[in-house]
């Protein structure tokens, strides 16, 4: 009843609850989705440079999307009485968070990785980083 | 009267749903573990825990959604913070062979 302030009628309420599991429910899906498409790509690509992308993937669409599932469900489903709010702040917050950080630690990551040659650059087409490292600038990834 | 049953229908449906992704999203876990225990070098099997941490985040908030109880929840919030700091690390030792102070 968290939108009693409003004095909507009973079943517009209802309404609306249903409006939102059904919204998380299909966010949490294409989450599920994403999930499995990052699992695999991570398996099956050759590299690491080309893995980053699948890991992205299964970062991004894998936890993201669904914690935004989870608060949209977390806000509609009434037998969770007042914990509905923390679940959803909790799962709003961590998704927030994951959204900017993945992204910064793989490019931390990326960037270690290539400056130590710690991984095998080997399936190449083209390396325009290198290039431009021999021509003498300052290293800039 | 109707609606009501009809609402507590769609809550059982909705919850048993859940179930079903939360054990899909076991069997990707499995599928990131591949890659952790196979990867040939030490950035290939930091970036699928990576991965793997940030879907774990999302298993547990899921899961405790799924069991009614918010308790679950909090510590996905740390752990998504314990996996970024996991990178950072891995990326100042690959740089400069040294833990930093």
């Amino acid at each position: 009843m968290w939108l009693n302030t409003l004095r909507l009628e009973k079943w517009v309420i209802k309404l609306i609850d249903l409006i939102l599991i059904v919204l998380g429910l299909i966010l949490v899906i294409i989450g599920v989705f994403c999930d499995f498409v990052g699992a695999i790509g991570l398996i099956r690509l050759p590299n690491f440079f080309t893995r980053l992308h699948a890991a992205t993937v299964g970062a991004i669409g894998g936890a993201v999307i669904p914690m935004l599932g989870a608060a949209l469900i977390a806000l509609g489903y009434e037998p969770l009485g007042e914990t509905r709010f923390i679940l959803a702040g909790v799962a709003f917050t961590t998704s927030l968070i994951t959204m900017v950080l993945a992204q910064a630690g793989s490019h931390a990551l990326a960037r270690a990785a290539y400056r130590a040659r710690a991984a095998p650059l080997q399936p190449i087409i083209y390396d325009a980083l290198s290039e431009k490292n021999e021509k003498g600038e300052k290293q800039s990834i | 009267m109707i609606f009501r049953c009809l609402l507590i229908m769609i809550y059982d449906f909705v919850m048993s749903l859940l179930g079903v992704l939360l054990i899909l999203y076991v069997i990707s876990f499995t599928l990131y573990l591949v890659r952790v225990f196979k990867g040939p070098t030490i950035p290939d099997r930091v970036l699928a825990i990576d991965s793997l941490g940030y879907d774990l985040a999302a298993f547990m908030v899921i899961l405790s959604v799924y069991l009614k109880s918010p308790l679950i929840a909090i510590c996905a919030l740390s752990l998504s913070l314990w996996i970024f700091v996991l990178d950072i690390y891995v990326a100042k030792y690959l740089e400069a062979r040294e833990m930093g102070d």
